[in-house]
Order: C-alpha cells, then sequence, then structure tokens
C-alpha cells in the first residue's frame, strides 16, 4: 500500500510548498506593516447620516460574530488537516464513524440561534432606517437619467409628483450636486425616465434602486456637526455606457447657509430667461437624451451656422443633412458630448431637407427648410 | 458509402470523430461536456483578465471603446455561468452517476447526446454577437429596460442572441435534469436503494429537481423580454412603456438563485465522494448530509429577493429570515465534512488538496453571504465589490476548486491514467494563492464603495493598491492553468497507469475497468451499504 499516490513529497511539491511559503511572508510582512490601515479596510467609511450610523452599528455586531465563526471553524479544518496526517506505511483503518445525531442536533441548533438572533437585531436596525419623519424639513426628488443626476427641490408638503420650485442640472463640483441642510430631516424622492439606477453615498452606507415607474423614497439626516463636508457618491447599477461617469457631489451646509443657498437658487430660477436670438446666420440645435430639442429647423439658401450642444455624456452624435432623394448633402463628423460644436452648412438650393444624427438615425431626426 | 450494418453494442468500440460526434454513450457525452466546458472556461478567462487588466490601475488602458467593456463582463458573467460551471458539472454527473448506481448508461441515452450538443450552439449563437455589432451588454442579470437597449441604442441584435441561447442552454438543462431524474429513480442496480447511493448522486437528484422546477421560470422570462424588443410587448418595458422593471427581476432571480445551488451542490456531492476516501473513513452523518442537501434545495426558493433588497419593492424581513435560514443547512454540512476528516487518516493527494480548497473558501463564501442577509448591510454592500467577492468565494472557491478536485480524482477512470501529482500541486498552490489575491481584496474595495461594472475609477478613491492587487492575483489565476493543460495532455498519453481502483475508494465506479467499457459492468459486487468497494476490501463487519 506504500505505492498510494502522494504519499511521498516530491521535488515539484516542495518547490510548490517554496513558493506558498514566500508568497505567505510576503503577505505577513504587508500585514505587520499596515496593520493599523488594514484593519480599518475591513469596516465601512464612517457613517455621516443618523440612518448610516444604525447599519454601522449593526455591520460590527455582524462582523465581530463573523470573524469568531471564521477563526473556529477555519482553525478547526486546518488543525484536523494537519493533525491526522496519514503516516508513511500505516495501513491500518482509522475508526469508522459514521455519525453522531447528539452533534448534528448541535451544529443545528446552535446555528439556528446565531442566525435568528441576527435576524432579530437586522430586523429592528432595518425598522429604524426605514422610518419616514411625517412632516420633513426638506423634500428633495433626485432623478437619475442616462447618464447624470439632477436634484430637484419640492416645496414643503410635496408628494412624489409635485412640480419643483427649482432643480440643480449639474451633478458634482463646486455649484452642482445636492445641496443639504445639517441637521435636518430630508426625504428624498428617487426618479428615473429611462432605465434602472441606483443612489449610492458610501459615507450613508445606503443605497436605493432608481427604477423607472417606481416611486422609492427614503428620509435623511446628517448630523449637525458634519457641515461644510462633502460627499462623493455614484450610480451603483448598470445603466449603460456611462454608468461609471453617473458621480454626485453631497454638499453639506450650516442651516443658515442652506438657507441663504436655497433662496438665491428660488431667485435664479424665478428670473426670466435670456431672450433667444434671432435672425442670425446661427442656428442652435441641443441633443439630450437621444433627442434633439427641435424637430424642424429654418436656414437660408445662403448658407448658416449650426451651433450644436451635444449634452449626451460619452455619447456621440452629429447633424447631416440629406435632400429629397436621400442623398446625403451635408455629412458632419460626429463628437461625444458634453461638447458643442459649430458645424458650418454651405449654400443649399432652396426646398425641404432632413437632418439627422448618422448614429441614431431612428430617433434623432427632423425637417430643414431652406428659403 | 459504407453499407455495413452494425450493432447497437458494435457501434459503440468505433473509434474517431465520427464516433464522438453519434455516441450516446453516457461517458464519451460526460467527457464532451467537461471539453466543452472547459473551452469556455478558458474564454470566459479570457474576458475576465481583459476587464482585471483594465481595472489594474484608474484611467482607461486597453479598453476605450467602454461599451466593449461591458460585452466583456457581460459575457464574462453568462459563459462562467451557463456554459462552464452548471454544464461541467452535469458533465461530471454524466459520467459518474450511471457507473455510482451500477447502471449500464442514462435512461434515454440520445436525449442525453441531444442535452449535449444543444450546448456549443448555444456558445456559438451567444459570442456571434461579436460579429454582429456587438454581444449583449446588459450584465449576465440583463436586467430590463437596460435590456430592452432603449432608449439608447447600443449593441443590436447582442441581446436577442443573448436571449436564443439561454433558451438552448435552459432546454438542454431541463432535459439533463429529466434524464438524471429517471436515471436515478429507475436505473439504479439491485440493492441500490436510496439510502446507500452516493452523495454525488443524491445532490445530482436534487439539483436536477431544482433545475426542472426552476429553468421554466426563466426560459418563459426570456421569451417575454424578446416579445417586448422585437414585437413591442411591454413585460418590462419600463420607462418607454407600462411594463415593469422589478417583474423582470422576480422571474430572473427566481430561476437563478436556485442556480446557485444548481453550481453548487453537484461540487458539494464530489467533495463528499472525495474527503472520505482521502481520510479513509465514511462520510460523517450520511443522512444529515442528505436531510441537509433537500433542505437546502427546498429553502433555495424562498430566497430570491435578497438580490433585490435595495429595490424597496419586496418585503424585506421575509426574505432576510429565510437567506439567514438556508446558512443552518449549510452549516451542518461544513461539520459534517469537518468530522469526516476528524481522526481520519489524511492523504494529500491533488483531490484532497483541492477539497480542502472547496472547505475553506466555501467557508467564506458562506459567511461574507450573512452580511447580505442583514438587510440594512445589504444597503451598504449591495452592487459594489464585495459582492463580487461574495459571489467568486461561493462559486470558484466553491464550485470550481470542487470541479479541480473531481477531475483529478476520476480522470483516472475516465482515461486509464493518473494525473501528475507533482503539477496537480503546483495547480493548486498557484490557484489557491491567486485565488485569494484575486478575490480577497473585492471585500475591501466593496466596504470603500467601488460599485460593481464600471470601466475606471477615479485615481483618488483609494481604490488603486487593492485593484493592483485582485489583478495581479488574476494572472497568477491564469498561470495556474498552464500546469494543468500541461498535465492533461502528457498524462493522457503518458501518465502512469491507473488500474481500476488507484485510490481505495468506495464507490461502485471503481470496481470496473479504467475506462470502463460500453455498458459499464461485467457484474457488479454485491451492495449492501453506501460504501460497497470498501465492504469488498475489508469485509461488511470492518464498516463500523
Amino acid at each position: 500500500m506504500s505505492s498510494t499516490p502522494g504519499s511521498r513529497p516530491s521535488t515539484t511539491a516542495i518547490i510548490g510548498w517554496l513558493i506558498a511559503a514566500a508568497v505567505f511572508l510576503a503577505l505577513a510582512a504587508l500585514v505587520v506593516l499596515n496593520a493599523q490601515s488594514i484593519w480599518t479596510s475591513f469596516f465601512p467609511p464612517a457613517a455621516k447620516s443618523v440612518e448610516g450610523t444604525e447599519i454601522r452599528n449593526l455591520y460590527d455586531i455582524v462582523f465581530a460574530i463573523a470573524v469568531v465563526i471564521f477563526v473556529v471553524v477555519e482553525g478547526l479544518i486546518i488543525w484536523t488537516v494537519v493533525r491526522y496526517r496519514r503516516k508513511p506505511g500505516d495501513d491500518v483503518l482509522p475508526p469508522q464513524t459514521h455519525g453522531n445525531n447528539l452533534a448534528e442536533i448541535t451544529w443545528t441548533l446552535i446555528p439556528t440561534l446565531i442566525v435568528l438572533f441576527l435576524f432579530v437585531i437586522s430586523w429592528q436596525t432595518l425598522n429604524n432606517v426605514e422610518a419616514v419623519n411625517p412632516k420633513p424639513d426638506l423634500a428633495v426628488r433626485a432623478v437619475a437619467r442616462q447618464f447624470s443626476w439632477s436634484f430637484e427641490y419640492l416645496p414643503a408638503g410635496a408628494d412624489a409628483e409635485t412640480k419643483a420650485v427649482f432643480a440643480i442640472t449639474q451633478q458634482d463640483g463646486p455649484t452642482g450636486g445636492l445641496f443639504l441642510p445639517a441637521g435636518k430631516t430630508i426625504h428624498m424622492y428617487l426618479h428615473s425616465p429611462d432605465v434602472i439606477h441606483a443612489f449610492y453615498v458610501p459615507q450613508f452606507l445606503f443605497k436605493r434602486d432608481v427604477i423607472p415607474g417606481v416611486n422609492n423614497q427614503f428620509d435623511l439626516e446628517i448630523p449637525a456637526s458634519d457641515a461644510g463636508e462633502t460627499y462623493r457618491g455614484q450610480c451603483a447599477e448598470l445603466c449603460g455606457i456611462g454608468h461609471r461617469t453617473m458621480t454626485l457631489d453631497v454638499h453639506v451646509l450650516a442651516p443658515a447657509d442652506f438657507q441663504a443657498w436655497y433662496d438665491k437658487q428660488v431667485t435664479a430660477a424665478s428670473a426670466t430667461p435670456p431672450p433667444p436670438p434671432s435672425g442670425a446666420p446661427t442656428i442652435q440645435l441641443v441633443a439630450q437624451g437621444l433627442e434633439f430639442d427641435q424637430s424642424s429647423l429654418t436656414g437660408p439658401a445662403t448658407g448658416f451656422t449650426i451651433h450644436f450642444d451635444n449634452k449626451d455624456n460619452l455619447i456621440s452624435h452629429d447633424v447631416d443633412i440629406l435632400d429629397a432623394g436621400g442623398k446625403k448633402v451635408v455629412d458632419n463628423k460626429d463628437f461625444p458630448g458634453p461638447a458643442a460644436q459649430d458645424y458650418p452648412i454651405p449654400p443649399l438650393p432652396a426646398g425641404t431637407y432632413k437632418f439627422e444624427c448618422s448614429i441614431h438615425p431612428t430617433q434623432m431626426f427632423g425637417t430643414l427648410t431652406v428659403q | 458509402m459504407a453499407t455495413t450494418t452494425l450493432t447497437p453494442a458494435a457501434s459503440a468500440y468505433r473509434s474517431g470523430l465520427y464516433e464522438w460526434l453519434t455516441t450516446t454513450d453516457h461517458k464519451k457525452i460526460g467527457i464532451l461536456y467537461l471539453v466543452n466546458s472547459f473551452i469556455f472556461f478558458f474564454i470566459g478567462g479570457i474576458f475576465a483578465l481583459t476587464v482585471r487588466t483594465e481595472l489594474a490601475a484608474p484611467g482607461l488602458q486597453i479598453l476605450h471603446d467602454e461599451l466593449l467593456y461591458n460585452q466583456l463582463f457581460t459575457m464574462h458573467g453568462t459563459v462562467m455561468i451557463f456554459l462552464f460551471i452548471i454544464p461541467v458539472l452535469v458533465g461530471f454527473g454524466n459520467f459518474v452517476v450511471p457507473l455510482q448506481i451500477g447502471a449500464p448508461d442514462m435512461a434515454f441515452p440520445r436525449i442525453n447526446a441531444l442535452s449535449f450538443w444543444m450546448l456549443p450552439l448555444a456558445g456559438i449563437l451567444l459570442l456571434s454577437g461579436f460579429l454582429t455589432g456587438g454581444v449583449a451588454q446588459a450584465g449576465w442579470t440583463s436586467y430590463s429596460p437596460l435590456a430592452q437597449d432603449r432608449p439608447l441604442a447600443s449593441t443590436g441584435p447582442g441581446e436577442d442572441l443573448w436571449i436564443m441561447a439561454l433558451l438552448l442552454i435552459g432546454t438542454s438543462s431541463i432535459l439533463g435534469g429529466i434524464n438524471f431524474l429517471v436515471t436515478i429513480f429507475k436505473m439504479r442496480a439491485p440493492g441500490m436503494t436510496m439510502f446507500r447511493m452516493p452523495i454525488l448522486v443524491w445532490t445530482v437528484l436534487v439539483t436536477s429537481v431544482l433545475v426542472v422546477m426552476a429553468t421554466p421560470v426563466l426560459t418563459s422570462a426570456l421569451i417575454m423580454l424578446f416579445i417586448d424588443r422585437n414585437y413591442g410587448g411591454h413585460f418590462f418595458d419600463a420607462g418607454t412603456g407600462p411594463g415593469s422593471a422589478i417583474l423582470w427581476q422576480n422571474v430572473f432571480w427566481f430561476y437563478s438563485h436556485p442556480a446557485v445551488y444548481i453550481m453548487v451542490l453537484p461540487a458539494m456531492g464530489m467533495i463528499s465522494e472525495i474527503l472520505p476516501v482521502f481520510s479513509r473513513k465514511p462520510l460523517f452523518g450520511y443522512k444529515a448530509f442528505v436531510f441537509a442537501t433537500a433542505g437546502i434545495g427546498a429553502l433555495g426558493f424562498s430566497v430570491w429577493a435578497h438580490h433585490m433588497f435595495t429595490t424597496g419593492q419586496v418585503f424585506l424581513p421575509f426574505f432576510s429570515l429565510m437567506t439567514f435560514l438556508i446558512a443552518v443547512p449549510t452549516g451542518v454540512k461544513m461539520f459534517n465534512w469537518i468530522f469526516t476528516l476528524f481522526r481520519g487518516k489524511l492523504t494529500f493527494s491533488t483531490p484532497l488538496l483541492f477539497a480542502l480548497g472547496f472547505l475553506s473558501m466555501f467557508l467564506i463564501g458562506g459567511i461574507n453571504g450573512a452580511f447580505s442577509a442583514a438587510v440594512p448591510v445589504d444597503f451598504a454592500l449591495q452592487d459594489t465589490y464585495w459582492v463580487v467577492a461574495h459571489l467568486h468565494y461561493v462559486l470558484f472557491g466553491g464550485s470550481v476548486f470542487g470541479v479541480m478536485a473531481g477531475l483529478y480524482y476520476w480522470f483516472p477512470k475516465m482515461t486509464g491514467r493518473m494525473l501528475n501529482e507533482g503539477l496537480g500541486k503546483i495547480q493548486f498552490v498557484l490557484m489557491f494563492a491567486g485565488f485569494n489575491l484575486t478575490f480577497f481584496p473585492m471585500h475591501q474595495l466593496g466596504l470603500a464603495g467601488m460599485p460593481r461594472r464600471i470601466a475606471d475609477y477615479a485615481a483618488n478613491a483609494g481604490w488603486n493598491d487593492l485593484n493592483l492587487a485582485a489583478t495581479v492575483g488574476g494572472f497568477m489565476i491564469a498561470a495556474s492553468m498552464l500546469p494543468l493543460l500541461a498535465n492533461i495532455f502528457i498524462s493522457r498519453r503518458a501518465g502512469k497507469p491507473a488500474g481500476d481502483d488507484p485510490w481505495e475508494a468506495n464507490t461502485l465506479e471503481w470496481a470496473t475497468s479504467s475506462p470502463p467499457p460500453p455498458y459499464n459492468f461485467d457484474h457488479l459486487p454485491e451492495i449492501r451499504s453506501e460504501r460497497p468497494l470498501f465492504d469488498l476490501r475489508h469485509g461488511r463487519e470492518a464498516g463500523h
């Protein structure tokens, strides 16, 4: 029976173990040198919301229990494996134990109790996290679309359908993002017009999917002591090619600063927009959300310029012109948004033409009248 | 044109390509499953390596077309799940189950061949999207409305090819499941009662029940999605139509969560064959193990919505409780495995090394799953790299290590030759280290807030070192495939002859020659326990 495979370590096995030992030593050195940062990397970032703090407390309990179970069971595996190696030439059968009902009952009952405990404490935390204040201090609707965030501030007593007082259409940067007052109850509504996105800010230890056709909402409260902080969030549900660009900034302001900012936005929103330029040889055309903002354009036969503003993040568009026979008479080069470009249009015979985005011709087109 | 008439028995002896293309022998079909699955394993692995290479450092280095990035991780997930893990386990089942129950073949040999041949066809359909303007890009979960390709039209027919491929694979699975059920219920040798069946047979039995019950739900969901995309159906087209985005997730996960058990139960079965043999003891708690397997199968149907906690559209406490509870039968199995080793006499051949890799890694995959069962914690972790770590500790640390253990264990039976132990151990060390280097840092990345499925990240996000480590680990896993390939190609012809029973094993497949003849057995030993060969070798009394 000494010919049983593997009973004698071969040279290759020794080399294998040496490599393993070297890797293990390298890892051990890394761990010792970075003990502090490695330890903190096993935890979520410090929670910056009241709800996030609840979740963090729950995480810490789950983590502690997980570590104990891991150490005990993994230790048992390693100890058993080291202790019960077969010695060379040992052909005596070990005792043929088939099982033990008491043991089976024990390791059914104890894990059951542990998971029931975990279930109960996570249910309690869940109730706290999901609790909704009937009179929030502020209601904001986060609108996620391919591929940007905008934030609509709603009047008091709003529901999910209420028209916004004003909207922040820029998703990040010093003037863009979600501006929130510290120490206040905020009610968030989530809205998507296209595909599923997810509102996720790591410091809140929280995410909620933004689903078309579904009115998801949650409460959020940031401690007063965190005024002045900015947190970076990100869409967490795959939403297409620009998924990774859907970042958002959460700016936390002291209540007085927030009120000043809020009033300024209200004033700006109620100001009359500048009149559109008229009679100029330049025509404005905007592409957003795979649509042109105009379905018919008019230009002089002597030639003109199309100022084309592509607002679709990462998506390329262009504006080509086709005559009545479908022949392409102007072929402009496409470019990805967000960016704007002037397309010079040469003199064309008067008549009706079709303009289209050559990349999305079935969705983005319109009529061009040349006079 | 030859006109020789061959009897069925004679045709089984015909060799060459024609024989492999037309065989209905369960052993040859099993080997075809394995070869086909490993080809797709390498294809899916190349997709994963490309993704990992892109993520090694911030900035876009190799995949400037981000739609291609989305296509690659979509194909990685789809290929690994539907064309590698599920079929590779069916392959082992095909080869081993009829032998282990003393049957001459599967109950329906020609349906068995049909089940197999749908798979390469499905794989070609799925990947042919690369020639038609792009493969599917909505992730392997294919969430609608993104999968409708509206409003941002993207990869043309790629998504339809994905649906067609999955329909074929699903049909193959259902046929295979029915075949296994009939084989196990009707074809057992005299004396092979249900509670004398090897645990692998039990796990294939429960898996087949899951397949037959869950797969039709996926099939109908796929057909609805196809109608949505091509004929203006309104099942899942929220956003642009009256359909429901959540409905897709419910039906998709109603299949795809049980599918996790389809992907791991047979691997558990293989481990349960290997641990007793290499510790020279019976499996500890055979009946408890059977009940735990059935329990996992039953509970597996009530936990699907734990993939949907952050949708806000499911009843959270129920699915949380069920998800916690399913840890209990899994824990029972873990302790039974450990106590099989306990007081045994362990021989560290490559199959045992991979089986121990399964135990220690699957343990982590179970524990980090419990974090997500705690709903509020899942709010923090869902759709981050934590989930990627969790699922790879289950499906790679669990299933793939189990598959490797099974390959080293049954290769001698399939070919009559032993795989080389030295190369096997090099592969194990590389794979074990590479696996942990790749996937362990993903826990920390997820906690630090890195979402899944992004091609790039900010250089100041603090994710650089961990991503680099994961990429290095990915290349170590790839390197571990070289000794495996060398081993298979060399040992197949030049390996040490195996003989009938090289491991002193317990079950019937080792009572016939290696490789077994057509129809498997000349005569069967007496079956008086779940270890007929042990009884034959040591006498019935020694087993107690």
